[in-house]
């Protein structure tokens, strides 16, 4: 489907703070970090996460439910809403984890060579244009998004429920850029 | 009706409401989120009012003026006092304020603002201020939440308005 050939390497993940201890954390963080005897390897943004389990437990479920309910929009179109709040955001691991998710599932590997390359002005075909228009303005100046950019969307074919997802995929990466970002960076696999 | 239909402008027999209802776990889940963040069982010496305050400061800083309001609200209900009144109006604050609070409003400002130029030396701040790491998290989560939130209402107000 796609000439493009460009890759987005995986990366890992390391916080700014230290983790929780998988040998040292309560009853409470272990339920939310899933931890049992026979799992015991929780990556360490799960761990720094599981500081305040609460909110950990209840985002997760929000996020699995945004980027994976049966129906609606197409899953790979969810990914290109992260990858662009990402890009905005400048959260490159969430970037990169969502860049090759959408390839995945979509192919388009010259899609995410222009973001990458040249960025989010495009030009995109007409479809994406109105995707990656509107999850911009979403993210970067919630303040400037107008009915003319949910109406381009309307124009490609999106019905009223797909937006209602896309909305939401765009906007929960609003809120996983700002801790991903901000309470880490991002590292080479291999430095592991 | 929750909170977010009424900003969004979003009517009972709409077909944007109905839409959003077969998504529950979207709408019951932001729900439960906003209690975890603004209402938490454990949090952490963060209290109520301050987290409303916050988050009253943070929806005025993204233009929401609605979602800011019924975070004022939440912070009268919780006690205000002239500190957090301050911060909820997004105003300047004093410079004998205590190093801990102008650190949560620090932060919030800059996450809220432009989470792209935020680097480990903003997190060291935050541990020098004297926030503990489950702080430092339950902030993030608070200052993230509140961007999602108006966000979506953003979102769905501009559907509403278009056919």
């Amino acid at each position: 489907m796609s000439a493009s050939r460009f890759k987005v390497k995986a990366l890992a993940w390391a916080p700014y703070i230290e983790p929780v201890d998988v040998a040292t954390a309560t009853e409470e963080q272990l339920a939310a970090m899933q931890v049992t005897p026979s799992n015991t390897k929780v990556s360490p943004y799960v761990r720094t996460l599981a500081h305040d389990p609460e909110s950990y437990v209840a985002r997760t479920k929000l996020f699995n439910a945004i980027m994976y309910a049966k129906g609606g929009l197409d899953r790979a179109e969810r990914e290109l809403g992260a990858l662009v709040a990402s890009a905005v955001n400048r959260c490159v691991y969430c970037a990169s984890v969502h860049a090759r998710r959408y390839v995945e599932l979509s192919g388009r590997s010259n899609v995410v060579e222009e973001i990458y390359v040249r960025g989010l002005d495009g030009p995109f075909e007409p479809k994406i244009q109105a995707i990656v228009d509107f999850c911009r303005t979403l993210s970067q100046t919630p303040s400037h998004v107008g009915r003319d950019q949910v109406q381009a969307l309307r124009d490609h074919g999106l019905s009223k429920a797909e937006i209602v997802d896309l909305i939401h995929s765009a906007a929960i990466f609003g809120w996983a850029n700002r801790l991903m970002h901000t309470l880490g960076h991002s590292t080479p696999v291999d430095d592991r | 009706m929750d909170q977010i239909d009424i900003l969004s402008g979003i009517k009972p027999d709409s077909e944007l409401y109905r839409i959003r209802r077969e998504r529950p776990d979207y709408v019951e889940g932001t729900e439960l989120c906003r209690q975890t963040v603004l209402e938490p069982g454990h949090g952490f010496g963060i209290g109520h009012a301050m987290r409303a305050a916050l988050a009253a400061r943070m929806a005025r800083l993204i233009g929401r003026n609605d979602l800011a309001r019924a975070y004022d609200l939440m912070l009268e209900e919780a006690g205000s006092n002239e500190t957090l009144a301050a911060i909820g109006s997004a105003a300047e604050l004093p410079a004998d304020e205590d190093i801990f609070t102008q650190a949560l409003v620090r932060h919030a400002d800059l996450v809220t603002r432009t989470p792209r130029d935020n680097t480990s030396a903003d997190i060291e701040r935050l541990a020098v201020a004297g926030l503990s790491n489950p702080q430092i998290i339950a902030l993030s989560e608070l200052i993230a939440f509140v961007n999602f939130e108006a966000r979506v209402i953003v979102g769905l107000e501009a559907l509403e308005l278009v056919a």
